[in-house]
């Protein structure tokens, strides 16, 4: 039987988990390899930890979920809470120790499905000022963050992995490039870890995705593909 | 990714709900009614983008109760018609269910099992296998294909039409939570140029003999005898259907000293610990009913003759296990069960499961 590489990402509801998640699950699939990615869902709208499940491999893929991921990615205190029993012997994780914030959902969007919100932008001063967005009510239908974090508990990390690796993408992102392109640095160092994929196959897939915007404004591009640069040389020397 | 569309054959990657809509495409079918419920919203969003480039028709009613009988109008006039539920909503269709059993009209259910009792979760579980085969006050007249991959979620749309339309049973495809918003890639096609028969649909209630204006089609009867006639006639047509639709996949059975028995997304899991457990030298078999109804009862009880164990494993507390213990009443087998209701399972947990028997 092929190898099936087994990645889990969680992070805060609006951290862009899901996304990252389904660009490389197609990027795979573009690549001629069987990929299964699958989102966990759920009626709860008030800040939850959002988890998503990709694996990839030359063969035949199992179950959509499981137990022990290959790589481990949360990337908020509540994410590496959430996602211990995921953590095995063979896991390499990776956690953001910035200090993020965590979500606070406003009234307006409560009993919302997930899909019928704007992500949120978290760590910009303002949430998505510059994205368009549907407005119920004149409020914006997304969640603010507006509440400083903790940041991670060291005691929460665990010990009885392969490696553990932190990736402060968040800090990252705000002081060196642009809080948005978060979740491309996440992509990149989940890239390094795995070499699951080549990284110009992630390049052509947020090409596919967001060509449009791409062409609209060349900026963009340059901004992502260096998001992604960076997250992968931050982790290829760490490995 | 090119535009995805039915010409010849393409490769594409998409959520199960989107795959349910493609094979609709695919079946030509005219019509879906329905009502949202998570998690096959997606379904309807799919349908009413694709309907008006295919010339196709939707109606969004005012709950499952109303989708379910619409459908079955929809039908009653020759339209290729479909509707999808889930959890609560798949019980409140069940009346329409048992009506197209009694009046032999070819409905088709899309069914994406969410956790039950109740209202849940919207997530995932296989808790809706007694109700979609068995649900409602009749005897079970329907065709029940359980899919696991989205390959299969494509292939047995399009054929439980085709089979709805053949034998005028309804015909359900039994997906749950997981196929429904999960990605993987499968190949989609156009069904005819591929090689599948399309089964033309005609109107039911029409007849237009002289002297004759309409057919009345009865689901309500006087007399005790006359209801038993009708249920009688209509079990013996299921009885001698349920040979021809029966499906069924199993592998490594012959030699297994230990048989999984799983039915849809859940067989994933056994496939892949068959594969483990194989490599380590270990002999375990698979086999998983596609019908759920008709059960493969004969052929399980053929594939596990030889076995010591039969693990049966479902994320429903007894609903698959009651069907095997039928099956394969009287065997020697040792049946060992793996309930967990509302929750999926595992590869690992499988194999964990193994290594305690």
């Amino acid at each position: 039987m092929a190898k099936v590489v087994k990645i889990a990402l969680a992070g805060e509801g609006g951290q862009g988990v899901q996304s990252i998640a389904e660009i490389l699950a197609e990027a795979a699939n573009e690549e001629g390899k069987n990929a299964l990615y699958i989102p966990n869902f759920g009626v709860e709208q008030r800040g939850g930890v959002s988890i998503a499940f990709v694996q990839i491999s030359d063969g035949a893929i199992g179950a959509p979920k499981f137990v022990e991921a290959d790589i481990l990615i949360p990337l908020s205190p509540r994410a590496v809470k959430r996602t211990k029993m995921h953590a095995g012997k063979n896991t390499v994780y990776i956690y953001d120790n910035s200090l993020v914030q965590e979500a606070e959902v406003n009234d307006n969007i409560v009993g919302m499905q997930y899909f019928d919100v704007t992500p949120p932008c978290p760590t910009a001063d303002e949430a998505n000022a510059d994205l368009q967005q549907d407005m119920i009510a004149g409020e914006p239908k997304t969640c603010s963050f507006t509440k400083p974090g903790p940041g991670v508990d060291p005691a929460d990390i665990p010990t009885n992995v392969k490696k553990v690796i932190a990736c402060p993408a968040n800090d990252l992102a705000k002081n060196e490039l642009h809080p948005r392109v978060f979740n491309i640095i996440i992509l990149g160092a989940i890239i390094a870890a795995t070499e699951v994929l080549p990284i110009d196959s992630i390049k052509k897939a947020l090409e596919t995705k967001l060509g449009d915007k791409f062409k609209a404004d060349p900026k963009l591009r340059d901004m992502n593909f260096k998001a992604l640069d960076r997250g992968y040389e931050l982790i290829k020397s760490a490995m | 990714m090119a535009e995805v569309s039915l010409q010849g054959e393409q490769r594409v990657f998409m959520t199960g709900n989107e795959v349910v809509a493609w094979a609709a495409v695919a079946a030509k079918v005219d019509i879906m009614y329905g009502y949202p419920i998570t998690p096959q919203n997606e379904i309807m969003h799919y349908w009413t983008r694709l309907a008006p480039k295919y010339g196709k028709r939707f109606l969004q009613t005012e709950d499952e109760i109303s989708a379910g009988f619409t459908m079955l109008g929809g039908v009653m006039t020759g339209r290729k018609a479909f509707t999808a539920t889930a959890g609560p909503g798949n019980v409140l269709m069940q009346e329409s269910c048992v009506m197209a059993e009694m009046m032999r009209l070819p409905a088709v259910y899309v069914i994406q099992q969410r956790g039950g009792p109740s209202t849940a979760t919207v997530i995932y579980a296989q808790q809706e296998t007694t109700l979609t085969c068995f649900g409602g006050n009749g005897e079970g007249h329907r065709i029940v294909y359980s899919t696991a991959t989205h390959q299969e979620l494509f292939d047995y749309t399009i054929k439980a039409f085709n089979a709805a339309w053949t034998y005028r049973f309804p015909s359900f495809v039994l997906g749950d939570g997981y196929q429904a918003k999960m990605r993987e890639p499968l190949t989609i096609y156009d069904a005819e140029s591929k090689g599948v028969k399309l089964v033309p649909t005609e109107p039911m209630v029409g007849e237009f003999k002289p002297g004759k204006q309409f057919k009345h089609l009865r689901n309500t009867y006087n007399t005790e005898e006359e209801l038993y006639e009708v249920v009688m006639a209509n079990q013996r047509d299921w009885d001698a259907m349920a040979p021809k639709v029966v499906e069924w996949y199993e592998k490594d059975c012959q030699d297994a000293d230990v048989v999984f028995v799983c039915h849809g997304v859940v067989s994933r899991a056994a496939m892949g610990a068959l594969d483990e457990l194989r490599a380590q030298g270990k002999k375990v078999g698979l086999f998983r009913p596609i019908t759920v109804r008709p059960f493969p009862e004969k052929q399980l009880a053929d594939a596990v003759k030889n076995a010591k164990k039969v693990l049966v494993a479902e994320s429903a507390y007894g609903q698959l296990l009651k069907m095997v213990q039928v099956a394969i009443c009287g065997g020697k087998a040792e049946i060992v069960p793996m309930l967990r209701p509302g929750i999926g399972i595992t590869t690992e947990e499988l194999v964990e499961e193994y290594n305690k028997l």
